[in-house]
């Protein structure tokens, strides 16, 4: 499957062929230390004074490799389709190589990053819980009430934490864990298991 | 297998992992880790600085100086918690494998914070919103907008409880006619008096 390049995104890569190699490979190494931690605009100005161009140039370059990484990453493209979607900037053989490298070097860990980017639902973190017995009230004295007061603690996808008490009675308490168990059996059935195999 | 101390099932696979690991330091070494994990537990505070000296000799990755303070933590909390004395705890770690010396000297660790350990976490078990403070105080009211004479006292109460929900504390003000305050006194009383027979 071929990546098809927008018109924009090949004006920003075409300033790639201006610069050598070794500068190539530099802004590959900075393209794929923002993809990780997040962009700084510093380097732009160090780097474009050195090579005495503009900071926009180089910004665009570095985002374009970035841009290129990512949906390749995405699309999970092989090597020949990666090849021929650069062959398309009209570049030298050695930066197409060099690109080819940066590309099947760091696919893992950027759809390993942009795995993360999905939205989640709340999911547990953690669970306290006490027993008690309600031995009187002030509506009525001499009862035997036990109850679970429980705390879930949950987390989202942007790390803030909700909580939510809960409070049920034992009978309550045996039917959900039962609910639980039989959703954990479901898993061994064979029409769960016949699927499982056939994604691994 | 059931160990009592796992609260009678099986002991989780880690567990017997690292306790191979911790056989690997000497056991004087082990009963001064014990000593800082029980810090730790206390709520005093772990200085790892001194548990990775004594790791060092060991030559101990950073690895297994966490897993080695996570097996004692739970050893050492799941023993309070199923509150096991430490002749029974001592025979089931010999059973899984931890030395003789090692298992004396984490035993008597344990049984020198057994008390101390089961308040600590008896404070930390779960509280649905505690309260934490009340004021008061007592008013005389003379007169309103409503009627000339009033000259009636009333109590304001200042209650400032831990949100259920949010843990952070939360103010509720209430002011109390005399009657309803009368009643109100008795209903704790009699509470007090059920709290106090079931002491």
């Amino acid at each position: 499957m071929l990546l098809v390049l927008s018109d924009e995104h090949k004006e920003h890569l075409g300033f790639l062929p201006e610069v050598d190699s070794a500068v190539v490979g530099e802004f590959g190494r900075i393209a794929v230390e923002f993809l990780r931690k997040g962009t700084n605009p510093k380097i732009y100005e160090g780097a474009a004074r050195k090579l005495s161009v503009d900071a926009e140039t180089v910004q665009h370059g570095v985002e374009g490799i970035m841009y290129l990484l990512t949906e390749s990453s995405k699309l999970m493209i092989s090597e020949v389709d990666f090849q021929d979607s650069v062959l398309v900037l009209g570049f030298t053989e050695e930066l197409n190589q060099l690109l080819l490298q940066l590309y099947l070097d760091h696919r893992k860990e950027i759809r390993h990053i942009l795995s993360e980017l999905t939205p989640s639902l709340p999911h547990y973190h953690n669970l306290e819980w006490r027993l008690d017995v309600l031995l009187a009230s002030r509506a009525l004295r001499q009862q035997m009430k036990p109850t679970v007061s429980m705390k879930l603690h949950l987390g989202e996808s942007g790390g803030e934490k909700s909580v939510k008490v809960l409070q049920t009675d034992p009978a309550t308490l045996m039917h959900l864990i039962q609910e639980l168990e039989k959703a954990l059996a479901e898993l061994k059935t064979t029409h769960c298991r016949r699927i499982l195999r056939n994604i691994k | 297998m059931r160990f009592r101390f796992c609260g009678d099932l099986d002991c989780p696979d880690w567990v017997l992992a690292e306790i191979s690991t911790l056989a690997k330091i000497s056991s004087v070494k082990m009963k001064l880790l014990c000593v800082q994990v029980l810090k730790d537990l206390l709520g005093e505070g772990i200085d790892y600085d001194k548990v990775a000296k004594l790791t060092a000799d060991a030559k101990f990755e950073s690895g297994d100086i966490k897993a080695s303070v996570a097996v004692l933590t739970f050893i050492l909390s799941r023993a309070a918690k199923h509150d096991v004395d430490s002749e029974s705890l001592s025979s089931e770690l010999q059973q899984l494998g931890l030395p003789k010396e090692h298992t004396t000297g984490l035993c008597k660790s344990y049984e020198d914070k057994h008390t101390a350990l089961q308040e600590k976490l008896r404070e930390s078990s779960l509280r649905l919103g505690r309260l934490e403070g009340v004021s008061w105080r007592v008013d005389y009211t003379l007169s309103s907008s409503e009627l000339q004479e009033v000259n009636e006292p009333t109590v304001q109460l200042r209650l400032q409880a831990q949100g259920a929900e949010t843990g952070t504390t939360e103010t509720t003000i209430v002011s109390v006619s005399a009657d309803k305050f009368r009643v109100l006194l008795t209903e704790l009383k009699q509470a007090q008096a059920m709290m106090n027979a079931l002491q």
